[in-house]
């Protein structure tokens, strides 16, 4: 600091006049330029040229070793016509939706459980949040090996409390399967529900739920009347965002299910991986890809739009 | 009152369901091989053993792919935070045409999920003749990371006051230098969680590592730890122990990055 104040001020008498102003302006401009090249970079090179590059070759035929060629929409109609594609857009779907639903209720119960401040709440918090900070790839191994057929807690446990007489196979059931990687998803990404709940709910003035009690509401409705208005911003923000990352979603169905049994786990990115990178074929990866975007260009105008509304004008 | 045994009764269920799945890679890690195959005393570690960390480290490149994810993710991490202040601070504090606008683009590129992404940002890999790298994922990591950084920062900035800035300018101070010694160290609880979000995001990505690298020595800890199952079988006390080691790094961070974390979650949404 002192630096500064005891520089030369060659530029302050500037300061004064309209001139300096200027001068000001356009060393400005150009200085905010030359701070956002750096990701104008990396986003037209890394993001925009390739996303570019993507839409063009699912318009086209593409294996390894061969040029390119342009096919129009034959990708598109190919996989409309796939019942494997079909199977694939639907389960993501349920997917989604299974493990958004799942993570809205448990996150909710884990904030109005934690908003009375309970002995020991930081501490809670801080474990709870724990499925949320550890690797993925660790998530979905240790999943796996709970549901082991024979030797996983799961089964272990449900047939020592005498609920199951044989091992339920989890990961081989095609219905099972599915649900079992939503477990994992929901387990992982709860955590982040609730506590951006309980954030939210914590900014309610406690004179609302004062006056709420004095009317003679229930708990209950004092949570549905009071801290679901309070936070429906919060929670509509967190859906959205947690919606557009589940869609295509990679890692926890790819180390628990590789998209199986058949195509009964395979969403969008699982599938993409399959054509693209195992199949090497890129054309209809992309296409596999593309189809999911539709949904995600729309939930990601609705962020934008409300998290711009937050931004304080300047 | 019942509503306090009902809030103790979710408290305890959250927590069990939290603590059973964390219990149970700490405790196969420590059984031996023996133990986990003949289904002996599944529920606590008898016999006692650390026999599993040790073959890690002796008998597997487990630690080569530990320093693998450690370059990647610090060097990633410096190099988004550097971008990603410099961005944020052009677009909190300097006018210039098409701000907002590229404001509202970091945005959008910080939501386009990674499951989309994978497959252009690898053909692009290739055509650029840059795959099977470190320097690969240090130059891949940076295009979820920057645009969260930058936005992230952006909240800070906002609200430390102008009039510093001002007063500084008026004394003949130079942009880069109220940047460099008023902005970024007021703004240094932002850019220290930024950084730790920035780390546990690199240190947990798979999908990029996964598949923009093919050299065994050169994967991270995330893909070597998928890589022990090997088709339906895996010596799941070695996991468990990697996957402990692996969750490690992360556990310690979150630890320091816990207070900075309201902050940081209402600033900029992170993945969950």
């Amino acid at each position: 600091m002192s630096k500064i104040l005891t520089q030369p001020a060659a530029t302050v008498p500037r300061a004064a006049g309209p001139a300096w102003f200027r001068v000001n302006r356009v060393q400005e401009r150009l200085l905010g330029y030359a701070l956002i090249a750096p990701i104008a970079l990396l986003i037209v090179a890394l993001i925009a040229y390739p996303f570019l590059n993507a839409i063009w070759l699912s318009l086209t035929e593409k294996m390894v070793g061969y040029p390119a060629h342009f096919v129009g929409l034959k990708n598109y109609a190919t996989l409309y016509e796939s019942p494997r594609f079909r199977i694939v857009a639907w389960n993501s779907v349920v997917y989604t939706v299974g493990s958004i639903s799942a993570k809205l209720v448990i996150g909710m119960v884990m904030a109005v459980a934690l908003q009375k401040a309970v002995r020991g709440n930081q501490l809670l918090r801080g474990f709870l949040l724990l499925p949320w900070v550890i690797p993925t790839v660790v998530i979905a191994l240790t999943w796996r090996w709970l549901l082991d057929l024979y030797r996983g807690l799961f089964n272990v446990g449900l047939h020592d409390l005498g609920i199951i007489g044989a091992g339920i196979h989890w990961l081989g059931n095609p219905d099972l399967a599915m649900l079992s990687v939503i477990m994992a998803n929901v387990w992982r990404g709860f955590p982040f529900f609730g506590v951006s709940f309980l954030a939210a709910m914590q900014t309610v003035p406690q004179d609302l739920y004062d006056a709420a009690s004095v009317d003679g509401a229930s708990a209950w409705q004092q949570f549905w009347r009071v801290s679901l208005p309070s936070i429906k911003g919060v929670v509509a923000i967190v859906t959205l965002l947690s919606t557009i990352w589940t869609l295509n979603d990679f890692n926890i169905v790819y180390i628990m299910t590789r998209g199986g049994p058949g195509a009964a786990t395979h969403i969008f990115a699982t599938y993409s991986y399959e054509l693209g990178i195992q199949s090497q074929r890129w054309g209809m990866a992309m296409a596999a890809s593309m189809y999911s975007l539709p949904v995600i260009a729309l939930l990601i105008v609705f962020v934008v739009r409300y998290l711009h509304r937050e931004e304080p004008a300047s | 009152m019942s509503g306090r045994v009902l809030r103790w009764l979710a408290v305890g269920i959250l927590l069990l369901l939290v603590a059973v799945p964390l219990y149970w890679i700490v405790v196969t890690s420590l059984k031996t091989g023996r133990q986990i195959l003949m289904s002996q005393a599944i529920y606590i570690a008898s016999p006692f053993t650390l026999e599993n960390y040790r073959y890690l480290f002796e008998e597997t490149r487990f630690a080569l792919w530990l320093r693998n994810s450690a370059v990647t993710a610090v060097a990633s991490t410096i190099v988004s935070l550097a971008i990603g202040a410099a961005g944020a601070y052009a677009l909190t504090r300097l006018r210039f045409a098409g701000r907002r606008v590229f404001g509202a683009l970091v945005l959008i590129t910080y939501l386009v999920p990674p499951g989309l992404m994978f497959i252009p940002l690898y053909r692009t890999l290739i055509q650029i003749g840059y795959t099977n790298s470190l320097g690969t994922l240090i130059l891949a990591y940076p295009t979820f990371l920057v645009p969260f950084v930058t936005w992230l920062l952006m909240g800070f900035f906002r609200s430390i006051p102008r009039e510093l800035e001002e007063a500084a300018l008026v004394d003949g101070a130079t942009r880069l230098q109220t940047l460099w010694r008023i902005v970024l160290p007021l703004a240094a609880p932002g850019l220290l969680a930024a950084g730790l979000f920035c780390f546990t995001l690199s240190w947990n990505e798979f999908l990029y590592a996964l598949i923009f690298i093919a050299d065994d020595s050169l994967r991270t800890l995330p893909v070597g730890l998928s890589e022990f199952v090997v088709s339906d079988f895996a010596f799941w006390g070695q996991l468990m122990a990697a996957a402990a080691l692996a969750s490690l790094p992360v556990v310690l961070v979150y630890i320091y990055l816990h207070k900075y974390m309201v902050g940081g979650l209402t600033a900029g949404a992170v993945k969950g």
